[in-house]
């Protein structure tokens, strides 16, 4: 529990790990974009091999990162089985049927495509999350952010309000379990009993919680008056966000991975057309 | 002049005329702290120790009365961030002080806060941690740390905004007694090499024996004030539910018993005593 307020980072020293949070950041929102332009099992496969290097040179044990796909291991599944069910496309070719069920090929080819979406969907920013610590993050997006105090969005008190809810998240939970123990050693039952029943026993968890929050957002209030805190707007930091010489090379390698997705969905290259090779659309 | 000064201050925590049992929390406070002073204030729960210490940097203002701080009043709305980066306060519960995962980032906080350069933060954040001895872990987060190191990086906290006050508000109050030496120890290391001035805010009258000038608080008024000889007062003491320290104790119970021994403090002058 200590260790969730780390996220699922990785530590290790590699190269993506020293990349600027910045540099990631912009990666990973144009990556989810870019998976929407995949309509081809090529396409993946390209995406496939990009990513297998990224996490080569992370040095995180590739096991490591499919556990982190658990998760959304129903959200698939349940994709692919309401694709299954309710099919509306292309029905020209039929391959297996049964009963009032019939599977097509185009169906099975689209279960294959969205199922590949979602996953590499999540892998994305699976890898900045591994790489990244949480406060990289934050300051990475204060940064990315910068423009919007422009209109008056309170983008340096948000970073704040961020960084400080990470460092009471382990706190609050190691409190949590202190009044789930305190409230159990007088009888208190959790286990049994209704959705409804269970729901109400939470109440003598919550209330605690919710006072004991309060006390001590009074007192880290009161520390950070006294350590001079006046508005996020005019502070200056001690480490400052730099890029190193592997930030502009990743972001060639991301450009040249885009600009193969964006050739083969719209083929827009006159001296090679893709229709010649029938099989890659 | 001396640096801080309370001229009878009083203060109210509910401000409120009709309000039940309205009793202020600090009633005509008058006291002095002077530069490279130790002082202890002790005083049981509810005595008004830690709104003293709240009310010496600002975070609360007086009632009545006026606090100065180096000759600026705590009621100046414009210089409250000179006052503060002059006087730091160590509160009692560590995890409640710190502000980020990484332990030199909160450090670095206060200094941030003044808007310093990122050089002369990171000097300010190295020597800080350095002088409460915790430089090892400046890369690690507090949280698999013992109470009294992460009392410690709250100290370095407070220390890197260079202040010339330093409060610890009951800041052992939840250590155990080695932390709690370790603590006072630090404390006093930085009184002896950076000339601090430090104000301990305690209800161990054992930390209190360190102390150059001592301040008993009760019921938000200043019981006695004095030097070291105001813990020997067994009776005073008990009078108000605090306990003397073991020596003053142990001689008092003897006198009872028909011996006749001098006035003593430490355990060490018991000792002396008792062997003469």
């Amino acid at each position: 529990m200590r260790e969730i307020s780390l996220g699922q980072y990785y530590p290790a020293s590699s190269l993506i790990h020293k990349l600027d949070p910045r540099t990631k950041l912009l990666i990973s929102i144009a990556y989810i974009v870019m998976i929407f332009f995949i309509d081809t099992f090529v396409g993946f496969g390209i995406v496939a091999v990009g990513l297998l290097g990224t996490i080569l040179l992370s040095k995180i044990p590739i096991g490591k990162i499919l556990k982190s796909l658990k998760i959304i291991i129903f959200l698939v599944v349940f994709t692919v089985l309401m694709t299954l069910l309710f099919y509306g496309g292309d029905k020209s070719e039929p391959i297996w049927s049964w009963w009032i069920i019939t599977f097509y090929k185009q169906q099975l080819i689209d279960c294959g495509i969205i199922a590949c979406r979602l996953l590499f969907m999540v892998l994305g920013p699976t890898m900045l999350t591994f790489t990244t610590t949480p406060v990289q993050l934050t300051d990475g997006m204060q940064s990315l952010l910068k423009p919007l105090a422009l209109i008056k969005i309170p983008v340096h008190s948000l970073a704040i309000i961020m960084s400080i809810t990470l460092r009471f998240i382990p706190t609050l939970s190691e409190e949590t379990d202190k009044i789930i123990n305190a409230q159990k050693s007088r009888c208190a039952d959790f286990e049994s009993g209704n959705i409804f029943k269970r729901a109400k026993a939470m109440i003598p968890i919550l209330i605690p919680l919710l006072t004991s929050s309060i006390r001590r957002a009074e007192e880290l209030a009161n520390a950070m008056d006294s350590r001079c805190f006046k508005d996020a707007k005019h502070r200056t930091r001690m480490k400052k966000l730099k890029f190193g010489w592997f930030d502009p090379i990743s972001f060639i390698l991301f450009c040249v991975l885009f600009f193969v997705i964006l050739w083969l969905k719209f083929n827009f290259l006159p001296f090679i057309d893709l229709r010649a090779f029938g099989w890659i659309i | 002049m001396s640096f801080i000064e309370f001229s009878n201050v009083v203060f109210y925590y509910n401000n409120d005329e009709e309000a039940q049992n309205n009793r202020p929390a600090i009633d005509g406070v008058s006291f002095c702290v002077e530069k490279g002073e130790v002082v202890a204030v002790i005083g049981h729960n509810g005595s008004g120790k830690s709104t003293l210490a709240k009310l010496c940097n600002g975070l609360l203002e007086p009632d009545e009365g006026e606090i100065l701080v180096d000759g600026i009043s705590t009621k100046d709305k414009k210089r409250i961030f000179d006052i503060r980066s002059k006087v730091g306060i160590v509160f009692q519960n560590p995890d409640n002080q710190m502000v980020a995962t990484i332990i030199e980032d909160d450090v670095a906080f206060g200094p941030e806060n003044l808007g310093l350069k990122s050089e002369e933060i990171r000097q300010r954040v190295d020597w800080a941690l350095k002088s409460v001895g915790m430089s090892e872990h400046a890369k690690g987060t507090p949280f698999k740390l013992s109470g009294g190191q992460k009392q410690r990086i709250a100290i370095a906290g407070v220390l890197a905004l260079k202040p010339q006050v330093m409060i610890l508000d009951e800041s052992t109050a939840m250590l155990d007694p080695l932390s709690r030496k370790e603590i006072m120890d630090v404390a006093m290391k930085l009184v002896r090499e950076e000339n601090m001035t430090l104000i301990n805010i305690t209800h161990f009258v054992d930390e209190a024996m360190e102390a150059d000038k001592i301040i008993v608080l009760n019921d938000g008024k200043i019981f006695m004030q004095g030097g070291k000889e105001v813990l020997t007062k067994y009776a005073e003491l008990a009078s108000i539910g605090l306990e003397a320290p073991l020596a003053v104790r142990v001689k008092n119970k003897l006198n009872e018993q028909g011996y006749d021994l001098p006035t003593v403090l430490t355990d060490e002058e018991l000792v002396d005593c008792l062997c003469r």
